[in-house]
């Protein structure tokens, strides 16, 4: 099956007052139809960066390079904001983090959802309050058709997050970037959302590129799992293999992090990575992860991306051997 | 929000009153009015005299609210320059003055706006630096002088346009961009600061996001919501006008409400001082609290409360 | 297992220290408003100062003889007046470098004035809240609620005009916005926790206000200072303007171009220069304050 998003050594560069933040550096994304990709990694890595890299949404003064970008075999990078602005909402659409702040004040949820589809296809008013009230009810808003009246103010987080899932959906794009979708709200309603997502995602056979620091989150929803750390994937493999079979030290690191029920005794520590993320202003040599590493060594200088498995990469010189360890 | 309009309008009333007494006090105890109204070469007599024709020897309570009573039924009494009673006066000159603010007002915002919108969207570009540089530029010339240039240009130099009165509206041309032009300034950097922190909100990149065209995601999602305090600053900048008008309706000879204040003060009928003054203070307290219930009604966040 | 000392990992850059002043030197100077506004009230300020020695003559000598002199520019101009004379035959330079010193003074003390009335006011309500904001609210509701020319205008009239008239007439009169900024500064300051922190060390309110608090208004007030600063002196102008104002024959820009009014159709260096000289003072002073703010929160909080 050919892919629908297919990119090569994406980088990222913003230009800062102490020099070139280079927040994503040279990363792979391969994403065929209808699949789950989770991007883990914590705050500063890079996954947000990339995901507006992806959408052509960087700030103005960053500068995006990549040996090739291409979505369902068209070129992202030959696109001008025009150009973009045809693919964005009809074939690739994204949700946002924060659900309190994402929609307009001004304009009712109607207004908002429709203007989605309007902008791209050629339909009635009508035609278009009809689809924004179904995909509503899909997402599990209540009373749907009053809604369309309401103003954002007028509703909480967990119910304006999924009127921004139906809105996403208005033109039943090919591809839902969803950053963080779930972060800003309750755990309760987390749980809800996910679910939500992923129905969805089934029925409609939208391929999903899921922004994550929750690897909870990437347990219960992801096919498979790139791990980002400092501006790189530093692994990538299906969900089930990344847990049974972290071949990164990052990846196990976070993984030792997790308390488990009935192996986490009460009362003891909880792991966590000691030292701190390096700056990414500049350059960087070797490992990324070199300085909180217990393993690292010479050959850490050029650390190679190891296929342990057809799915399976990871960028260590210790991949093969972590791989074979079994994890419980 | 019914009650929140009622609350506003009592306040504004209780100001209202504050200001006819602050004036009031403010007129009347600056200095002796009966001797300033006899004028420099009287003599003591003739001062007394003028004293008790005018009631000026009451206490000053009693001359408060039989000036407020008489206020309260529309009667601010007759100007002691012209025949006609202040009301007439008031009537004569208020439309004029009216007309003059509203047209400048028009001038100030048609520029202001998309000036603002301009330098919000190429920022730090040349076309940002003009409008700001046109911004400050503007703020610093005063508005007597910019109206003395205006006529050298345009009516000595160039004889496009009238010097003074104001029967034709070429009349209204020259006053209307010296009366806007002070406030143009202040409206642009509001659009602009407006613009420049809404464009950075969350709900412009949903928008973006969407796929909608530049235009669209300007005007429609981002001006929609900068411009709310531009429009109540423009009320309130109305009501600024109708104060300042003083200078250039006099340079203009526009026979307005500033130029018959003026005038009165100079022949010191105050009466008809006094008058103006209150009418100008209500107008600003009405504009002010328009300003606050437009304020309230555009933002949807408040009406559905 | 070797120790994780090696070094290619990259650990934070250092950054080269730079000392603070030289820093703020370098923002300051980087910002070409600020340097321009100070520049120019810097060069008036000076030449304001210097007036009575550069000034080439008497600024209150007439000589009906050689009124009304043109510019050195001009063909019947000469070098004796660069920039002409008056209609009573008083040099025009003078009186402008003289004219200079009473924007400056009533620009200085109207902004005192008010200023101290201002701030007060201010700190008062955004400080205690309560019953004193909703006192001071309302004062300054009715005082923006009044037309500030007109009223200045009348009580000009009756008490006569004069520089300390209009001093005093616009310090009393011009503190609305200084009440405003403070106002909401207090307010936003007053939760802060380092008054909190003196609060429980029992330090005393007017401790507390002196010591912590006026400190940290410092930055807005000094924007707003140089902003109401370049207001009054286009008050002071437009009451002088009028006559209402700084009398005859003390110079001041206004009335200078007050006098030349008659003249201004067929010489019309008479208003043109005040007038330009004026406006670049107020450009400079705004320049100077707008460039304050910027420094001070580049975010727009004054």
């Amino acid at each position: 099956m050919s892919l629908l998003l297919d990119i090569k050594n994406l980088k990222v560069d913003l230009p800062t007052e102490r020099g070139t933040l280079q927040a994503v550096r040279g990363i792979d994304i391969q994403v065929k139809r209808g699949e789950m990709l989770c991007l883990v990694g914590e705050s500063g890595c890079g996954k947000s960066m990339t995901s507006l890299a992806l959408m052509g949404l960087l700030p103005s003064k960053a500068k995006r390079t990549a040996d090739h970008m291409l979505f369902d075999g068209i070129d992202l990078q030959s696109l001008d904001e025009r150009g973009m602005a045809q693919l964005r909402g009809a074939r690739m659409s994204m949700i946002f983090q924060e659900p309190m702040t994402s929609l307009n004040p001004s304009y009712t949820l109607g207004d908002q959802l429709c203007e989605a589809l309007r902008a791209h296809k050629k339909v009635t008013a009508a035609q278009a309050r009809d689809r924004a009230v179904y995909l509503l009810e899909r997402a599990g808003v209540p009373m749907a058709a009053d809604r369309m009246r309401q103003y954002p103010h007028q509703l909480s987080g967990g119910l304006r997050q999924r009127v921004m899932i139906a809105m996403a959906l208005m033109c039943e794009p090919d591809l839902i970037i969803a950053d963080e979708p779930t972060t800003a709200l309750d755990v309760t309603i987390q749980a809800q959302i996910l679910r939500l997502i992923r129905e969805l995602q089934k029925e409609f056979g939208t391929a999903v590129v899921f922004i994550t620091h929750d690897l909870g989150v990437v347990a219960r929803i992801a096919d498979n799992v790139s791990v980002m750390y400092a501006g790189q994937v530093v692994e990538h493999a299906p969900v089930r293999e990344i847990f049974a079979h972290p071949s990164h030290y990052y990846t196990s690191g976070l993984l030792n992090c997790i308390p488990v029920r009935g192996k986490t005794l009460p009362g003891s520590r909880l792991q966590s990575i000691p030292g701190v993320v390096p700056s990414l202003i500049g350059k960087v040599e070797g490992c990324t992860f070199a300085n909180r590493c217990a393993h690292v060594r010479e050959a850490c200088i050029a650390p190679p991306n190891v296929q342990v498995d057809p799915t399976h990469t990871a960028l260590c010189v210790d991949a093969v051997t972590l791989a074979s360890l079994e994890t419980a | 929000m019914l009650t929140y309009i009622f609350r506003r309008l009592l306040v504004a009333l209780a100001v209202m009153m504050t200001v006819a007494v602050v004036s009031f006090m403010l007129l009347h105890l600056s200095g002796d009015l009966a001797t300033a109204i006899a004028g420099p070469e009287s003599s003591a007599a003739d001062v007394e005299k003028i004293r008790i024709q005018y009631g000026l020897d009451r206490p000053i309570t009693t001359q408060f609210f039989e000036w407020l009573w008489a206020a309260l039924h529309l009667d601010f009494g007759r100007s002691f320059y012209f025949p006609n009673t202040v009301v007439e006066l008031i009537g004569e000159r208020l439309p004029i003055t009216l007309k003059l603010g509203g047209i400048s007002l028009l001038l100030a915002v048609l520029v202001a706006i998309p000036l603002g919108v301009a330098a919000a969207l190429y920022r730090d570009s040349w076309v940002d630096r003009v409008a700001l540089g046109i911004a400050v530029v503007g703020q610093a010339m005063p508005s007597f002088w910019f109206a003395l240039t205006l006529i050298l240009i345009f009516s000595v130099q160039l004889k496009w346009l009238p010097v003074a009165g104001n029967v034709s509206w070429q009349h209204f041309v020259l006053p209307a961009i010296a009366l806007g032009y002070y406030a143009m300034p202040s409206l642009m950097r509001l659009t602009r600061a407006g613009m420049l922190d809404v464009l950075g909100s969350d709900y412009i990149r949903t928008a973006r996001a969407k796929g909608l065209s530049r235009k669209r995601v300007v005007f429609k999602h981002a001006l929609r919501n900068a411009i709310i305090p531009v429009v109540a600053l423009a009320a309130v900048e109305l009501g600024f006008m109708l104060g300042g008008s003083v200078v250039i309706e006099s340079v203009y000879s526009m026979q307005g409400l500033g130029q018959l204040a003026w005038d009165s003060i100079s022949r010191n009928d105050y009466p008809v001082v006094q008058a103006v003054v209150l009418i100008i203070a209500v107008f600003y307290i009405g504009l002010t609290f328009v300003a606050d219930v437009l304020n309230a009604a555009l933002d949807p966040r408040m009406r559905t409360r | 297992m070797s120790s994780p000392n090696i070094t290619f990992g990259k650990p934070p850059l250092p950054l080269p220290a730079i000392p603070a002043w030289r820093r703020w030197t370098k923002r300051v100077l980087g910002h070409h408003g600020l340097t321009l506004g100070a520049i120019i009230l810097l060069v008036i300020a000076i030449a304001a100062l210097l007036a009575p020695w550069i000034a080439p003559h008497d600024p209150y000598e007439q000589d009906v003889t050689r009124r009304m002199i043109p510019p050195v520019w001009y063909a019947k101009g000469s070098w004796e007046f660069i920039l002409g004379t008056d209609k009573l035959g008083r040099d025009y330079l003078s009186r402008l470098l003289y004219g200079a010193r009473v924007s400056l003074i009533i620009g200085f003390m109207v902004t005192l004035i008010s200023g101290v009335i201002g701030t007060t006011l201010g700190v008062l309500a955004g400080y205690f809240g309560g019953r004193v904001d909703a006192v001071v609210s309302y004062i300054l509701t009715v005082r923006l609620a009044m037309p500030v020319v007109l009223v200045a205008l009348a009580m000009a009239s009756l008490v006569g005009g004069s520089l300390n008239v209009v001093i005093l007439l616009l310090g009393l009169l011009l503190w609305d916005r200084f009440a405003i900024v403070t106002r909401s500064a207090t307010q936003q300051l007053r939760d802060a926790e380092f008054i909190a922190a003196a609060k429980s060390l029992g330090a005393s309110t007017p401790y507390i206000v002196i010591r912590e608090l006026l400190p940290n208004l410092l930055s807005a007030l000094l924007v707003v200072a140089t902003l109401e600063m370049a207001h009054a002196i286009l008050l002071e102008s437009t009451l002088s303007f009028l006559g209402l104002g700084v009398q005859p024959p003390t110079p001041s820009w206004g009335l200078m171009v007050a006098e030349g009014k008659a003249y201004m159709f067929f010489q019309a260096w008479v208003i043109l220069i005040p007038g330009i000289v004026l406006a670049t003072l107020v450009l400079g002073i705004n320049l100077l304050g707008d460039g304050l703010r910027d420094l001070t929160a580049p975010d727009g909080r004054n």
